[in-house]
């Protein structure tokens, strides 16, 4: 009877996945759109809309299609990068969204002729980006609730830091940044995060690990003796702006809710504007600048993170009318999923070296390019 | 590909469409339609990453354990007061744990992915659908609102009731403790 009953259940969810796989290529303008196609002059030639044309992206008559067979390829391999390296997935995917499937091209035609349009297209991108930083941020967030990692005090004013600046960007920035202009701060960002990459490759980069390795072996034998810590939570001992007071298996540790707001402000800026960043930087932020523990950090950054990207996608699209275009977001996440189970089983292959080495060789590539590009008009790569 | 893929949406469409004609009241219709497309998609999303955790769960083990190990190492360095100790072995729980969260981004997408096809089909069904919003609301969200106002609330109301039936049903019990538990070897 169960086996019939699961038979039953996987066809149904088999009826289920095949039927409502994609949309279709007419997606309706919002108003916002639409007064920025209204506004574009008309015409056959670049920086000019056919209304007679096929829609295309958003459903711009003329726009380029997003192949979804390249988008869901592009985002096997950030997948891949997410689950092999981990942050260079997010820029990987915002190259995808740049260059690969065409749009940052297609924005750029707009560029003098109907610059709403170009913007609005801009402001798509940005916010196709930051759907893939929120998700992440909402499924580990869950996890470290139930764990009593989350430290209230810390949660909140990161929290706030990143609603003050989402909400300032969102405000300040939407329909307002043209596409060369966000490509040149992408390119700007993927640089410095480059250039980070190439210092962890040098002797002095390498001194922490060295000095890891060396305490590793110290408090081996500490740790098998103590058993499992983390079952016994964390707790908020004292309370105040300057300074808040924590515990963690007998040991109070400190943080200044003032920084932990400042950090959250500069960090959610950087996600709110570019799509990227905002994930990754809160932990190294908080272990390496304030000096907290991991343990204690990973769960209440992760929050913040979904808070932040929350407000910015809610912003962007529910109050200033951006659209995403729902097709390749899905193709999008379907790869990245398939990306994601292949990593562990060939990143094995590869030497750690070797891919950061790589990596490194793009970050300073695609830095290079969309600055140059971005800021003063130069394709020189 | 376009032309099986609008195929594939004809017979979608049919489908999905039925469960918004069920009573003769059309918002009643709305609300009833959209919980059973959220709950659709919290299912696929559910299954999806179920595969991937069953299909990965030895390298999931191996992170958690991982970062497990290096948070045990950088307490005791500062239990026992070695700051430059503690700071390095902080590090490395960081870089671990950097690891393990772009994965988490890659099981997301596993359960979030049929959330932007159920957006996209309501919006060619539902685009010009427009919903006054009573005060409070207005001040914040504006005269009136859209399908996605209406959708993600449900889609999330139905992820709390999927969270308390998962114990319940016989496939999902495993995979609950594998997502509750992540950071244990």
């Amino acid at each position: 009877m169960r086996k019939t009953m699961t038979i039953f259940m996987l066809l149904g969810v088999l009826l289920i996945l095949t039927a409502p796989f994609v949309l279709p290529d007419n997606v309706f303008a919002a108003d916002k759109l639409a007064e920025a196609i209204a506004k574009a002059p008309a015409g056959t030639e670049k920086g000019q809309i056919d209304a007679t044309a096929q829609p295309g992206f958003l459903g711009i008559p003329g726009a380029p299609k997003v192949n979804l067979i390249v988008g869901l390829l592009w985002a096997i391999w950030v997948g891949w990068v997410f689950s092999t390296v981990g942050a260079f997935g997010g820029i990987m995917a915002g190259v995808g969204h740049i260059t690969i499937y065409g749009l940052g091209a297609y924005a750029k035609t707009f560029k003098d002729t109907a610059p709403a349009l170009n913007k609005f297209v801009t402001d798509s991108i940005r916010v196709s980006n930051q759907w893939l930083v929120g998700l992440s941020a909402l499924v580990s967030s869950l996890n470290y609730n139930k764990q009593k990692r989350l430290v209230p005090a810390l949660g909140i004013f990161l929290g706030l830091g990143a609603l003050f600046a989402t909400l300032l960007v969102v405000f300040t920035t939407a329909g307002k940044i043209k596409f060369s202009q966000y490509q040149g701060w992408f390119g700007l960002v993927v640089f410095v995060i480059g250039g980070f990459m190439v210092y962890e490759m040098t002797p002095k980069g390498q001194s922490g690990k060295k000095k890891a390795q060396a305490a590793v072996k110290a408090f081996e034998e500490t740790v098998k003796k103590k058993g499992d810590i983390t079952s016994q939570g964390v707790k908020t001992l004292k309370w105040s702006l300057a300074k808040t007071e924590i515990s963690f298996f007998g040991q109070t540790f400190t943080f200044s809710p003032i920084w932990a707001f400042v950090g959250g402000f500069f960090i959610s800026a950087i996600a709110s504007f570019l799509g990227i960043g905002g994930g990754f930087l809160y932990v190294p932020f908080l272990t390496s600048v304030v000096g907290l523990p991991m343990f204690v950090v990973a769960g209440t950054s992760a929050l913040s993170v979904l808070i932040g990207m929350i407000f910015a996608i809610f912003n962007f699209m529910m109050l200033k009318g951006i659209m995403v275009y729902w097709p390749m977001i899905g193709a999008e996440l379907v790869g990245i999923f398939i990306g994601s189970m292949i990593g562990p089983r060939t990143g094995k292959y590869i030497p750690n070296k070797v891919l950061k080495g790589i990596f490194i060789v793009l970050a300073l590539y695609i830095g290079l390019r969309y600055t140059l590009r971005g800021f003063f008009g130069i394709a020189m790569l | 590909m376009r032309e099986q893929l609008d195929i594939l949406l004809y017979h979608a469409d049919g489908f999905l469409i039925f469960f918004y004609r069920l009573t003769a009241d059309p918002f009643v219709n709305f609300i009833i339609g959209t919980i059973c497309l959220a709950f659709m998609c919290v299912l696929i999303g559910e299954l999806t990453v179920s595969l991937a955790l069953k299909y990965n769960k030895g390298y999931f083990d191996e992170m958690a354990a991982d970062i497990n190990r290096k948070e045990n190492l950088s307490i005791s360095a500062y239990e026992s007061g070695d700051k430059t100790s503690y700071r390095a072995l902080n590090k490395e729980a960081t870089d671990a744990w950097g690891k393990r969260f772009f994965t988490m981004i890659g099981y997301s997408a596993g359960m979030f992915w049929p959330l932007p096809f159920a957006l996209g089909w309501m919006q060619t069904r539902f685009q010009d659908v427009q919903f006054d919003l009573a005060f409070p609301l207005s001040l914040i969200f504006g005269e009136s609102a859209g399908y996605t106002f209406i959708f993600i609330p449900l889609y999330i109301l139905c992820r709390i009731v999927f969270k308390y039936l998962r114990p319940k049903l016989p496939y999902f019990r495993g995979i609950q403790k594998i997502l509750d538990h992540p950071e244990k070897p």
